[in-house]
């Protein structure tokens, strides 16, 4: 089972960013930058996300 | 209702507004296919249908409502939203969700997404139908 936390969360990314590129775009060239600006997004939002929060005390 | 919003004002589709929302939600990209809107149809059938079963491999859990739990009721939604996929895991036992697996947390955000997105579909589904977008 795969269970790396990254992997997963770059999966989950990935499906979400074809989702609404598809979704709210019409024409491929515009699906593309689309795609890649969500999947961009999450992925490091999510990191600079956990970044951030490394500070603060797991308790 | 108005008379354009009851009746999908697109060609080679006679389907009432409602019943084509309510396919819409029952298989995930499927109002699209009744629109003729193939490609985003199996794009949408694929994304939701590999979320949803990579939530259940990774032991998530399909959400229902707990009295005392608010959130559980968002959850539950959400989970519902998978449409004919939920029902069948249920009906399968499947999605029972196990806290203390690895993988469960990640499961229920994987089965969770694939809710909502399919929860969306029936709002695009809608719009296309009664002539708010035209692809």
């Amino acid at each position: 089972m795969l269970l790396d936390h990254l992997l997963l969360m770059a999966l989950d990314a990935l499906l979400i960013a074809v989702f609404f590129s598809f979704l709210w775009k019409r024409d491929r060239h515009e699906r593309w930058r689309y795609f890649w600006k969500v999947f961009g997004a999450l992925l490091l939002g999510a990191v600079a996300l956990g970044w951030l929060m490394y500070p603060f005390p797991r308790g | 209702m108005p008379e354009a919003a009851r009746h999908s004002s697109e060609p080679g589709t006679r389907l009432p507004v409602p019943v084509l929302v309510l396919l819409a939600w029952i298989v995930p990209g499927f109002g699209h296919l009744l629109l003729g809107r193939r490609l985003r149809a199996a794009v949408f059938f694929a994304v939701i249908s590999v979320g949803f079963v990579i939530g259940l491999a990774l032991d998530g859990e399909l959400i229902l409502p707990h009295a005392g739990d608010p959130l559980s009721f968002l959850a539950a939604i959400a989970g519902v939203g998978n449409g004919l996929l939920f029902f069948v895991a249920r009906a399968l036992n499947l999605g029972q969700g196990t806290v203390t697996a690895p993988g469960y947390e990640f499961g229920n955000t994987f089965l969770l997404t694939a809710g909502m997105m399919n929860l969306l579909l029936l709002l695009d589904t809608y719009d296309i139908a009664v002539g708010k977008k035209d692809w």
